[in-house]
């Protein structure tokens, strides 16, 4: 408990102080932490700046559109492919399945710095697989999947779509493993005398299972939702945020500018921002996740 | 009207809705199938690509199967001195080892105390710690840094497991648990006049034979995996953990892909060899903490 | 009894606590004479320097029994990064491979060691090594490093004879102006049918490259990019503006590259591929390359002025070493840095195979040795007197990747006015200048 203590509330309470100064741990401050001295106390100031026009703001503010359309982007994609292979998985022959599923989520288990490093190869322009598959069909391929800032589809920079269909492919066995679970949950009976009734599969689908699957997709949604705002890692391999900040998301703001640009305060004060988002969405989840999900 | 009026369908009716069954069972194999190969090209990918030379690879087209089969890549890797494989298997190892272990010892022991203990404060506490939950890493990472800073651990292993060796994940997951232990077993215990931790250790532990497992692969592999933290941690090359190396490997190599690749493989292949042999529990693991 | 068992839980933990924190080894103190010494070397990871790096702290090594270096790279932006992790923790390495324009940040930050009087006063240094690169290690008067390198990022390309004879354009190139070498670009781009650019004609893009020609291009119109206080920057002045059109033109309405096909990172490799015919980068692209294509044919030629008929440049000091303040072994850690830097035959073999040009007089003064090695860095030597230290720019690495060379590219991309980039540029490098206080 003193362990919790230490390394989770503690710092919690550090943040939110680091984000009402000016502190970069190149200038050893004098006071308590390193805080005040040559590591001005500016209360409110970098929460301010947020809505400012000088480039960091403008960055972060970026970052933050970059994380939401990111997370809009990945959970319908996300649920799109796990939901209807869960359900095809469910209905076929058991042995099988195991291996199937197994497949499935192999990305989960793999390195995302590996992932990263061979979806670069697969969307390089000249001779990646991607864009080679999209020429044998005869299609006219994109100069360049990671690095154009000037490649849109439907307003949607082309490096963002990379990234979210890598992320989705390393992602999507997770969600696809708890859809089968819940699936596998729900009593044979009521299975059976749906079928009884006469239903086929796609009236079986909509009026008994997924109204049953409802707590579990709320779940789904919002562990996914929550994922997507911290992720890291495939953007900065993939990337590195590029071109042009398009594929910065908020939690590559605080690293860059606290590790980077060495100005803590100001990654602190994005640091809360995100914490508030997420903390949005856990509120959310907790209070969804009340409801009786009893189905007697 | 029954449902056995309802069973009593008309031959046709049954043909037809077989039919519609055995079609789309097929359909369903088939996109299954479908999923199943979108899944795997990227491995196949880099496991053929670990076997071309990097002319070959960026070739336009390229070619599927290697035109002629080489190892020089996996070669090259193995004899550079500055990767002395087992040194970094071993770091990694040992940062998600410790970190394992220690994780689950906490997380059951304080679990075991949330379940079965009634004191003051009780409920207060487990919801400071269900709190913690909410905290993403990527907040607390700064404060993270400067208390390693302050205690010395910047650039060691040691300072890679410290800071995640309390689970509020696992400490919850053990708890709801454990509290399906029948107390009567605790208590014939006491009466026997078994010490608290024996009863921890004896009693309670050995039925936590799943979840433990469970917990246990889903911190392996999130160690494994664990980019960031050591990222910001680690400075010296020796102390770098496998994500790390196969990041500065390729940075490194930027210009050959066929090296860069094979060090991927490297990387992946023992996650994937614990993975096949504990399949089953990351799977129920998975299945377990999405039902709380 | 359960009072007793939770005190038992704490007392567990604070245990557990207690092992983990002194994992780390003890610092050792000042090692007697015949004690080991261990010190610790970072750089980049350019193939060149890694490679010639190791060869120098070997042969050290050998000359220094009692001392062990070792010697770790990491990639450049890493390098910062870790450097800026490191420092605080005080973990970071003994001798590190610093760029010079870097350096008074930091030691004015108090992470640097001054030179020690004793090793060498400024005033000799100054007799030894060219004033610009210099420069760059002498911060308020105080020294702070030694430089091996005189960084040059402009005055001369990369050419591609076979390039330029299967397009029957005159080798060796007889530009009198820099409008000849536009000229000659654009006959030697190529493309294939769907019109999407194979070969580039002249590669001027990177994020150095565009931030140098940039100054360059200001000072050769008698401009200056400082602003009067001499602490703040112009951007905005008429020659700014005429600097950066000329680099948009060139992409823009003369099409002698494509930035998207044939951006920075790939620039050098694409050269050794055979898709440049003109690459503009430093000397040391040429050894960079050589090391994964060894035996590629190329020249590296002169280049007139972009404005005018005088070389002015602004020069970024260069690569050379730093000691930290935080190290155990400052006289080992000196000893180490006079190996590379100010030992002459050192200093002219790390020149040699890195392609860069010496920052020690003396090399240059009698530079047969040397070229041998590096033949191709001879024209260079007529462009050097036209270089001066490019002044107190604050974070150097921001100011070129984040601020100029970012602006620019857009500009040359399409997806800013050159107007708006300019701007751009004058309010962040101004807003960086009033961060920094």
């Amino acid at each position: 408990m003193l362990y919790m203590m230490v390394f989770s509330l503690f710092p919690m309470a550090w943040v939110v102080a680091l984000s009402l100064f000016n502190y970069s741990p190149q200038r050893a401050g004098s006071g308590f932490l390193g805080l005040g001295g040559i590591n001005p106390f500016i209360g409110l100031d970098n929460y301010i700046n947020m809505f400012a026009s000088n480039q960091p703001a403008r960055v972060f503010r970026q970052s933050v559109l970059n994380t939401f359309l990111f997370t809009l982007l990945v959970l319908p994609l996300n649920l799109f492919i796990t939901l209807p292979l869960a359900v095809l998985l469910e209905s076929v022959h058991a042995r099988i399945k195991g291996l199937f599923r197994a497949i499935y989520f192999l990305p989960v288990i793999s390195s995302t710095v590996a992932v990263a490093l061979i979806w670069g190869n697969l969307y390089n322009p000249k001779w990646g697989l991607i864009n080679t598959a999209i020429k044998a069909i005869g299609l006219v391929p994109p100069k360049a999947w990671l690095s154009d800032p000037r490649a849109f589809v439907i307003g949607i920079p082309l490096a963002m779509i990379a990234v979210v269909i890598a992320y989705v492919w390393q992602d999507f066995g997770y969600n696809m493993v708890i859809f089968v679970a819940a699936l596998q949950g729900i009593p044979q009976s009521i299975r059976e005398a749906a079928r009884v009734d006469g239903a086929n599969a796609w009236q079986e689908f909509r009026h008994i299972t997924l109204p049953l699957l409802r707590p579990t997709l709320l779940f789904v949604c919002v562990l996914t939702v929550i994922s997507s705002f911290q992720t890291f890692v495939i953007f900065q391999q993939l990337t590195a945020g590029g071109p042009r900040e398009q594929t910065t998301p908020l939690v590559m703001s605080i690293y860059l500018n606290a590790f980077r640009f060495q100005s803590m305060g100001w990654a602190a004060a994005i640091s809360m921002v995100l914490f508030l988002i997420i903390l949005l969405f856990t509120v959310i989840q907790f209070r969804f996740l009340r409801t009786d999900w009893e189905y007697s | 009207m029954t449902t056995l009026d309802k069973a009593i369908q008309p031959p046709t009716q049954v043909r037809a809705n077989r039919a519609l069954r055995t079609v789309g069972l097929s359909l369903a194999y088939i996109i299954l199938t479908l999923g199943l190969f979108m899944t795997l090209v990227p491995f196949i990918y880099v496991i053929l690509s670990s076997f071309k030379t990097s002319l070959e690879i960026i070739k336009v087209p390229p070619s599927l199967l290697p035109e002629q089969w080489t190892t020089q890549n996996y070669l090259t890797i193995f004899n550079d001195p500055k990767i002395p494989l087992l040194r970094f298997y071993g770091n990694s190892l040992f940062v998600t080892v410790a970190r394992v272990a220690i994780t689950l010892f906490t997380s059951s022991f304080a679990g075991y105390v949330f379940a079965k203990y009634r004191f003051r404060g009780r409920d207060v506490l487990f919801t400071f710690i269900l709190a913690t939950l909410m905290i993403p890493f990527q907040v607390i990472m700064i404060p993270a840094y400067l208390i390693l800073v302050s205690m010395g651990l910047i650039d060691t292993l040691w300072g890679l497991v410290i800071p995640s060796l309390v689970d509020a994940f696992g400490i919850f997951m053990m708890k709801q648990f454990i509290e399906g232990i029948p107390n009567e077993l605790l208590d014939a215990a006491r009466i026997d006049g078994t010490g608290e931790f024996r009863i921890y250790w004896r009693i309670v532990l050995p039925q936590l034979g799943a979840p433990l497992a469970a917990l246990g692969v889903f911190t392996f592999i999130a160690t494994w995996n664990d980019y960031l933290w050591p990222l910001i941690v680690i400075t010296t090359h020796e102390r770098r953990t496998l994500p790390l190396l196969l990041s500065w490997y390729s940075n490194q190599h930027g210009s050959n892909p066929a090296l860069t690749l094979t060090a991927a493989v490297f990387v992946m292949f023992p996650v994937l060899i614990v993975y096949s042999f504990f399949q089953r529990y990351i799977v129920q693991g998975v299945t377990l903490t999405g039902f709380k | 009894m359960k009072a007793k068992f939770v005190l038992w839980m704490t007392v567990v933990s604070l245990i557990l606590m207690a092992c983990a924190a002194p994992a780390q080894p003890a610092s050792p103190a000042k090692p007697a004479a015949g004690e080991k010494v261990t010190l610790r070397l970072w750089s980049h990871n350019n193939p060149a320097f890694v490679q010639v790096n190791q060869v120098l702290v070997d042969a050290f090594m050998k000359e220094n029994p009692d001392i062990e270096v070792k010697y770790e790279q990491f990639p450049y932006e890493q390098l910062i990064q870790t450097l800026q992790t490191s420092m605080p923790a005080k973990s970071e390495a003994d001798v590190i491979e610093f760029f010079g324009t870097w350096t008074c940040g930091y030691a004015r930050g108090g992470r640097l060691m001054e030179v020690p009087g004793d090793i060498m006063p400024l005033a000799q240094a100054q007799q030894l090594f060219f004033k610009a690169p210099l420069d760059g290690y002498n911060c308020d008067g105080k020294l702070y490093g030694f430089p091996n390198e005189f960084n040059l990022e402009y005055g001369a390309v990369l050419v591609n004879p076979e390039i330029f004879k299967k397009h029957n354009v005159p080798y060796p190139p007889q530009w009198k102006t820099f409008d000849d070498l536009i000229a000659d670009a654009k006959k030697l781009t190529e493309a294939d049918i769907a019109g999407t650019m194979t070969v580039a004609g002249y590669n001027y893009i990177g994020g150095d490259a565009l931030g140098f020609a940039f100054l360059a291009g200001i000072l050769q119109q008698g401009g200056n990019y400082f602003a009067a206080d001499g602490k703040h920057f112009n951007f905005e002045s008429p020659e700014a503006k005429k600097a950066a059109q000329l680099l948009v033109d060139m992409a823009q309405r003369d099409k002698v590259t494509d930035p998207i096909l044939f951006p920075d990172e790939k620039a050098i490799e694409s050269f050794f591929q055979g898709k440049t015919a003109i690459l503009f980068r430093g000397p040391w692209a040429a050894a960079s390359g050589l090391v994964d294509y060894p035996g590629f044919k190329f020249d590296y030629v002169n280049v007139p002025p972009y404005f005018g008929n005088k070389h002015i440049f602004a020069a970024d000091s260069g690569w050379g070493k730093v000691v930290s303040i935080n190290t155990k072994y400052p006289d080992a850690a000196w000893k180490l840095v006079q190996f590379f830097t100010t030992n002459q035959a050192n200093a002219q073999t790390w020149n040699g195979a890195t392609g860069t040009i010496p920052a020690l007089k003396g090399i240059v003064d009698q530079p047969d040795e040397f070229l041998k090695k590096a033949p191709w860095v001879k024209p260079t030597f007529e462009i050097l007197p036209g270089g001066t230290f490019i002044g107190n720019v604050g974070d150097r690495d921001q100011l070129w990747y984040q601020i100029m060379s970012k602006h620019l590219l857009d500009a040359i991309q399409g997806t800013t006015s050159l107007d708006d980039a300019i701007k751009a540029i004058h309010t962040e490098a101004n807003a960086m200048v009033d961060a920094q206080k």
